[in-house]
């Protein structure tokens, strides 16, 4: 036994995997201890928000500020509401005014934005340029105001007499606060999703859910594998022709044409992460009991099991201590294709919207399936459904080394 | 004295591992092969006889390399000619090969005289299918098979029937010399017959000129061969007439391989069953010594300092031993 | 036709119609396995999407009909099987009046278009590469599996966003959906081939590369095997050329894998349906999802009915196709 698992432990492959899965573990195990939110609490008021870190502007104005002077602060500053395309754009719209093209330089900030203030006019009806285009210049217009004024902004409160705003300070251009000063800053890795939640806290929640239902799926369709298998490979005559059959109907029949109509049956409201782990676990079971039968049967006429017989031990003796130990590196292979397996099936059946009901836990297929019906592909939302994927694709290709690596060890044939 | 057929000039080939260790398991081995005559190798699983099976071919592929020594067939120098050059000139024209698990030595999914027709066509593009048709059904003929095997697929022929299809394609092309690796030992009784008494027909027709048998059963090749070398370890250990070999062994080690089984021949029948302990060595790192020291009855301490020479004592009779043949007869006496 | 071949497809044959009829009986009676009556929640569900009462009474009563729920089960079943082999399966709940046979005419084509190539076709590259890695090892081997290992990993609906959002979001080189240009009404134009061709390469090449990757890595293995065959090194022996031999050795590495193709194409079908999904094609992912989106159950069994005796069909032919080229079979049979 420690000889085969230092065996295991020098295959590359195998360690590779067996780190990959123990880190997204570890993840999973930890993060919820340090972040304690609740991972479908809808914090965010909208869809979509980019990741980054988002510091509160009510606390940021009330900090004491410091006065930094950093010379690119403008520039920068003119930058971020002004870059390249923006530029572009601007000249886009004046050309098409009836501006001669030679008068513009997108590169000199000043002399553009005062011919852009002198020409634009909302109102002006531009041929060939679509109502959505126009609405962008109206919005390019708006935030280009006072761009490049080097004035503070006054913050004031209406007095609660006359109604008329007092000032209350002042905030300069040159004025920062220390973050750590500024009480609500919250860091976003992932953005929020299309209900306004923390993707990352939800993502670690979801892997944590699909990872149970993988494991509780694998370990049904084992369990039932090894059953049958070891039930038709030993037994054989009789109950090995019928195992034989199902098995063989259920080969053919696809798996997921009887998850959809078991799913669809069992109705959206009944469907919790736990059943539909049941369900995939006794939908795909069939490859495993194929291959344990093989196995035993080819093992049913060696000497060791032959004299077990002769001396008389029972049925469940023979099995447990003549075949089990024989196919135990078969069948944990198998349980981790299984887990890997299951994953992906509740990935596919919620995508279709029939996976577990959506209230109460979020699992990877439901992150996914939420990302696609509020598109998130389509409008470059990348953080509300690309995590998802690299997750699912970590999981299963680190499942899938580790039984390469596990493969290898336990069939010489397979070494190069 | 006959024209020599196969000549071999310690011949040297290695394997080397998938962790680029050099493992020699043919280790300067040397022999000669008249014409209508047949040397047999003896030896256990694991000497080096079937890797000298596949050395003495000439055409070395992964993990088997060339190291040194020549071949030399019928005059031929083969070692040191381009690889294409052998396999088109010198396998299956000069020299063959009978494999030792005709099992699965045919393609499953090709018909047998598809199968001619590609080791054919390998040698001389511009055969005819009707030629080589008539080419494969003569030969089957005068071997004994039926002609309808040529048009069947290697699952629907007998075990037996399947190895002297082998057999009879390997000589389609009347090669000089013939190797045959263990041909008859995962065979009945009476295939093993059959084949043994084919391979001597090649022999008698006239379609092989010599014939080199390996086998592990010491004893099986008085019956067939004329000579016999004894290989242990990668090093041929004793080499004699068959008759010498069998019925008085030199090298402890062939005694040894005489007395590991049990054989119903007149003369050997009364000898005791003394399979040999021990297996042996791990040839990454051979012995410095005698490398059949750690196994051996009568091992003396200088046997695992120095090297032993493969000491000629005349009459083509050789072997591999520190003592002189009086001694080692007196203690195989004692018992 | 030989008779072994005969009785291997008599065989499968007899195996196609108790698969359909299983499938048949799967698709009936897992619905009522339910807790509940399945046709008091089918009107509840119809009566929370329709506002339109005597549309309502209309479709229960053609239900109430079409399954004759107050009929014994065995008779229900055989009503079923009737309707369904007439191309009767009702009239769609979210589509109402339009018959489900109807909405489902258009699509099968669109799935089989789509699916049926990208499937043949990954399986040919997949093959080929899997060889090309077994029998050139090295570097091709050690940059194509780790990537085929991933690939074949990864869900097909994964590939299929990545490959919606490089090509079709951000390069604009395709469009993200459908199956045909949106102002368009099929015809036979010119015009509107070119637009399904190219709404055709993304959902395509997403579901051929998924197949790539499992069949590379299933080839691979395959091939190694094949190439360490006892065949191998004696045809090597007796000079047959390199290409013949690897033309040996991947027909017969290719075999297993078009038996391999049968047992899968299942998932493989599974996995598409959930790619046609992500790309909008007109093809029964879409449709089912539809089906399920509004809760519209005899569109949802069709579906399914209709993918299950599509799966066990292909599942057939290939079974068909395998027993002519594989000499094996017939032999087997005629034993």
């Amino acid at each position: 036994m420690k000889h085969t698992l230092q065996q295991i432990f020098r295959s590359g492959k195998f360690v590779t995997g067996f780190s990959i899965f123990t880190a997204l573990l570890l993840i999973v195990i930890f993060y919820p201890l340090i972040v304690r939110d609740d991972p479908l609490a809808n914090i965010g008021q909208g869809t979509f928000f980019p990741p980054g870190v988002y510091v509160n502007v009510y606390d940021s104005i009330n900090a004491p500020p410091y006065i930094l002077n950093l010379s690119d602060a403008a520039a920068k500053r003119v930058a971020s509401k002004l870059g390249n395309q923006e530029r572009k754009d601007l000249k886009e719209w004046l050309v098409a005014a009836g501006i001669p093209e030679d008068e513009i330089d997108i590169t000199d900030t000043a002399k553009l934005l005062d011919l852009w203030e002198k020409n634009y006019d909302p109102t002006k009806n531009i041929p060939g340029m679509t109502l959505a285009r126009q609405r962008y210049f109206q919005r390019l217009n708006a935030s280009l105001q006072g761009i490049l004024s080097v004035e503070g902004i006054t913050i004031a409160n209406p007095n609660p007499q006359t109604g008329a705003l007092e000032a209350v300070k002042t905030v300069q251009q040159a004025d920062y606060v220390n973050i750590s000063q500024v009480p609500n800053v919250r860091v976003l890795a992932l953005g929020t999703d299309n209900f306004g939640r923390d993707v990352l806290t939800e993502l670690v929640k979801a892997t944590g859910v699909s990872l149970q239902i993988g494991i509780v799926a694998g370990i049904i369709a084992t369990l039932i594998g090894l059953i049958l298998g070891l039930l038709g490979g030993y037994v054989g005559g009789t109950v090995d022709d019928i195992i034989m059959f199902i098995t063989n109907l259920f080969i053919v029949i696809p798996s997921f044409v009887l998850l959809i109509l078991i799913s669809f049956s069992i109705g959206q409201e009944k469907r919790g992460a736990f059943t539909i782990a049941v369900v995939i676990g006794f939908t795909s079971w069939v490859w495993t009991a194929r291959a344990v039968r093989s196995q035993v049967i080819s093992l049913r006429v060696r000497d060791h099991v032959n004299l077990s017989k002769l001396s008389g031990h029972s049925i469940p003796h023979i099995i447990i201590n003549d075949i089990l130990p024989y196919i135990a590196s078969y069948v944990v292979m198998a349980l981790i294709l299984q887990i890997s397996s299951g994953i992906l099936a509740e990935a596919g059946l919620s995508i279709l919207g029939l996976g577990p009901r959506t209230t109460e836990v979020p699992t990877l297929g439901l992150m996914m399936n939420w990302a696609m019906i509020y598109q998130a592909q389509i409008l470059g939302k990348w953080w509300a459904y690309l995590p998802v994927l690299v997750t699912i694709a970590l999981i299963t290709f680190s499942m899938n080394l580790m039984n390469t690596g596990l493969d290898q060890v336990f069939n010489p044939a397979l070494r190069e | 004295m006959g024209k020599i057929m196969l000549e071999v000039n310690e011949l040297t080939t290695k394997y080397i591992t998938r962790f680029g260790e050099n493992v020699y398991a043919v280790d300067h081995v040397s022999l000669k092969v008249e014409e209508g005559k047949s040397l047999g190798i003896a030896g256990e699983s694991g000497c080096g006889k079937s890797t000298l099976a596949l050395s003495l071919m000439g055409y070395y592929f992964a993990p088997l390399h060339y190291t040194s020594g020549e071949i030399i067939i019928d005059g031929q120098k083969i070692t040191g000619m381009d690889p294409d050059d052998i396999r088109r000139k010198i396998l299956g024209k000069e020299i063959a090969y009978i494999p030792q698990a005709a099992m699965n030595a045919l393609n499953p999914t090709l018909k047998i005289i598809h199968f001619i027709e590609d080791v054919i066509h390998a040698h001389d593009p511009k055969a005819t299918k009707k030629e080589i048709y008539e080419l494969a059904r003569e030969r089957f003929a005068i071997l004994g098979l039926p002609e309808e095997v040529l048009q069947k697929y290697p699952v629907e022929l007998s075990g037996g029937m399947k190895q002297r299809t082998v057999i009879a394609t390997s000589v389609i092309l009347s090669p000089k010399v013939l190797i045959a690796d263990e041909p008859s030992s995962a065979l009945d009784v009476t295939s093993q017959k059959m084949v043994i008494k084919m391979l001597k027909d090649l022999m008698e027709k006239g379609f092989v000129k010599a014939m080199i048998f390996i086998t592990h059963e010491l004893p099986l090749l008085y019956n067939v061969t004329d000579d016999i070398m004894v290989m242990y370890a990668g090093q041929i250990v004793e080499k004699g007439t068959a008759r010498e070999v069998v019925f008085d062994p030199l090298h402890p080690y062939s005694k040894g391989l005489m007395g590991a089984i049990i054989v119903p021949e007149s003369g050997v029948r009364n000898v005791k069953l003394t399979a040999i302990p021990g297996t042996p060595p791990n040839l990454k790192n051979p012995p410095s010594g005698c490398r059949f020291a750690d196994r051996c009855k009568y091992v003396q301490p200088e046997c695992k300092v120095r090297s032993i020479d493969f000491r000629d004592v005349g009459n083509g009779r050789a072997y591999r031993c520190i003592f002189s043949e009086e001694q080692l007869r007196k203690a195989y006496q004692n018992g | 036709m030989s008779k072994g071949y005969f009785r291997y497809f008599l065989n499968k044959l007899v195996w196609l119609f108790i698969t359909a009829v299983f499938a048949f009986v799967l698709n009936f009676i897992l619905p009522r396995l339910m807790p509940g009556d399945p046709v008091a929640a089918i009107t509840a569900r119809i009566a929370q999407g329709m506002s339109n009462s005597t549309g309502m009474k209309e479709v229960y009563e053609q239900y109430a009909t079409l399954f004759g729920t107050n009929r014994p089960l065995l008779e229900q079943f055989f009503l079923y099987v009737r309707n369904v082999l007439q191309g009767n399966f009702g009239s769609s709940f979210s589509q109402y009046p339009r018959p489900v046979a109807d909405i489902l005419k258009s699509s099968i084509l669109w799935t089989i278009g789509l699916q049926f190539p990208a499937i043949i076709v990954g399986w040919l590259i997949g093959n080929t590469l899997g060889a090309l890695a077994a029998y050139l090892k090295k570097g091709f081997d050690k940059v194509l599996m780790p990537i085929s290992i991933f690939i074949s990993n990864f869900p097909a609906f994964g590939m299929a966003i990545i490959l919606m959002v490089i090509f079709a979001v951000d390069l604009k080189w395709f469009p993200t959906s459908g199956g045909y240009g949106f102002d368009m009404i099929p015809n036979f134009s010119w015009d509107f081939i070119v637009s399904v061709i190219h709404h055709y390469q993304l959902p395509f090449w997403s579901i051929v590369l998924i197949a790539i990757g499992g069949q590379a890595i299933g080839m691979r293995s395959m091939s190694i095997y094949e190439l360490n065959a006892d065949y191998v090194k004696y045809s090597r022996f007796l000079g047959i050329k390199d290409s013949t031999i690897v033309r040996y050795v991947f027909r017969n590495a290719m075999l297993p894998q078009i038996t391999g193709l049968a047992l899968s194409i299942g998932t493989m079908v599974g996995g598409a349906l959930v790619a046609e999904i992500v790309f909008s094609y007109p093809g029964l992912g879409y449709t089912l999802l539809n089906g399920v989106m509004g809760q519209d159950y005899p569109l949802i069994s069709a579906v399914t009915l209709i993918i299950t005796i599509m799966v066990l069909l292909a599942n057939f032919l290939i079974e068909i196709a395998y027993g002519l080229i594989d000499p094996r079979i017939k032999a087997a049979q005629s034993e």
